[in-house]
């Protein structure tokens, strides 16, 4: 069944997928995106990323949480970005 | 650049906006949606026999009075960023930056969702998408449904599809793998339901939740006999026993795979069947819209009976970062009349707290009104909603997240 369970509906990344990177590298979150681009999608994460934290905190041993966000929290055209990127 | 500056305009952000202007207060709320109002928007019950809440009359009651008051109000508009600078707070939108001295985040509850095969295919669509669908937008999300999940959100939403004579195959439970838990486990779905049983009409959970409560032996006996067809709540079957295992479909859906369960929650082998439906709602209840706190130096702290991590905050909305409030679903999942009742609480502490108004009793009013509409809510989200802001709001709380 995880086989067929997509998780990040974006990537296309799948329960096992996440699970399994989140076992054999033993690394965070955000670590696991960038290894399967879950969450990584058009919507930000914005329906996965609750999952993506879940499973990887019951199969990896990294011991940090990521609720915290980083802007634009929406998705948004470029020219917005530039001036978020204006740090 | 105003005094304050709210964003969402749900019941909790148009009650403060109110509040705040109405004491002179220059304020501004900015929405992404096309209509205030939040959630608001969707609802329809009847709270007790021929009462209704109506949501979009109370939306439209909260904008007249916003706009008597001279608040201002910026539709379509998306907040993607917010930063406080050394006296005030910046917010970046798709519509330009605007600074206010105070930042009210009133941004909601977001749905959870239930993974499982095929729930990619278009036609599958969250609970909340189906009653937007049918009562905002007037639109029948499909000829014959399905309900995955089963919750008192499912419920609610239910009945308003079924007084728009949508026709619905029932309520089933999602497949039982890591993400789904206690939401495809036979047992604790029960003892969830028998924890809804204020809900009226659902006489046989009350009766049944009365003798079965903290009675496993029981429970398991009202598993075991629980009917093959179902038990209907307003016209729609609810199944404890059964669950989706896939959505199927080419293009869109065309029809679920639904197998037995026995009351431990195993499959009966050789039990699957197809149903043919046409479109699939997906119900796996509601968690405080937290990403832009996420932004911010202010803590979250996870509390079950509230939904997930919500933002630390003081009884009357105030929070430990200066001329930051929360309030309504974002602090913990509730009905939207105490959403209202705490927005009222948050536009007035921001006069307080922010902009030194004389505290007269006003507060405590609002705040008592606030426990007030909890004690007497008649849709809970969760039963231990009370538990839950008890922790955060003594002094034991916190100590415990400090
Ligand atoms: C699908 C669903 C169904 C519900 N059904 C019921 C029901 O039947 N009865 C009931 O009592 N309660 C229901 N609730 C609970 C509901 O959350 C409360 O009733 C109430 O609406 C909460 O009020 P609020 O003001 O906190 O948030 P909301 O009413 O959710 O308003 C929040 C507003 O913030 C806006 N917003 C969020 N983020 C941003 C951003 N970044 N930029 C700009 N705008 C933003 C949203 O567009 C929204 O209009 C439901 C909730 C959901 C999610």
């Amino acid at each position: 069944m995880t086989k067929d369970v997509i998780v990040c509906r974006c990537e296309g990344t799948t329960l096992e997928e996440i699970a399994t990177i989140a076992a054999e590298y033993q690394c965070s979150a955000r670590e696991v995106k960038l290894r399967t681009r879950a969450g990584m999608g058009y919507c930000g994460g914005r329906t996965c990323r609750g999952f993506i934290d879940y499973i990887v905190s019951h199969h990896s041993n990294h011991q940090e949480l990521t609720l915290h966000h980083r802007p634009p929290v929406r998705p948004i055209p470029f020219a917005l970005f530039r001036e978020v990127n204006d740090e | 650049m105003v005094d304050l500056l709210i964003i969402g305009a749900g019941p909790a952000g148009l009650a403060a906006s109110i509040e705040a202007a109405s004491r002179n207060l220059s304020v501004t709320i900015i929405d992404e949606f096309t209509t205030p109002g939040g959630r608001l928007l969707g609802q329809l019950h009847e709270e007790e026999k021929d009462v209704w809440w109506n949501g979009v009359e109370e939306a439209h009651t909260l904008h007249e009075k916003a706009q008597e008051n001279g608040v201002e109000l910026l539709l379509e508009t998306s907040v993607y960023k917010i930063q406080q600078e050394d006296v005030y707070w910046s917010t970046h939108t798709s519509a330009g930056i605007y600074h206010s001295k105070a930042l009210l985040i009133a941004t909601g509850a977001t749905e959870q969702s239930l993974p499982l095969p095929g729930w990619t295919l278009p036609g599958v669509m969250s609970i909340g998408a189906a009653q937007v669908m049918t009562n905002v937008r007037h639109v029948k999300p499909g000829e014959k449904g399905i309900i995955i999940g089963l919750n008192a959100l499912s419920f609610a939403i239910s009945r308003e599809l079924r007084l728009c004579n949508i026709d619905l195959e029932g309520f089933f439970l999602p497949p039982d793998h890591f993400l789904t838990t206690d939401q495809a486990k036979p047992l604790s779905v029960l003892n969830n339901l028998m924890t809804l049983s204020h809900l009226a009409p659902m006489n046989w959970m009350r009766l049944g939740g009365k003798i079965a409560n903290n009675n496993r032996w029981i429970q398991k006996q009202t598993l075991s006999f629980y009917p093959k067809r179902g038990i209907n709540i307003w016209q729609t079957p609810v199944h404890v026993r059964k669950a989706v295992t896939s959505i199927n479909g080419s293009t869109q859906v065309e029809s679920v795979t639904v197998v037995d369960l026995r009351a431990d929650g195993t499959m009966i082998e050789g039990s699957e069947e197809n149903l043919e439906v046409d479109f699939v709602c997906i119900s796996g209840g509601l968690a405080p819209l937290t990403e832009l706190i996420g932004l911010t130096d202010l803590k979250l702290i996870a509390i079950e009976s509230l939904g997930g991590y919500v933002p630390v905050h003081f009884e009357d909305m105030r929070t430990e970062v200066t001329d930051l409030y929360v309030a309504g679903n974002i602090t913990g999942i509730e009905s939207a009349k105490v959403a209202r009742a705490q927005g009222v609480v948050a536009g007035i502490s921001a006069c307080i707290h922010s902009f030194n108004l004389r505290n007269d009793d006003a507060l405590e009013i609002a705040m008592e009104k606030v426990r007030k509409e909890r004690a007497e809510a008649k849709l809970q989200f969760h039963p231990e909603i009370e538990k839950g802001r008890t922790l955060l709001y003594s002094e034991k709380g916190e100590v415990q997240y400090g």
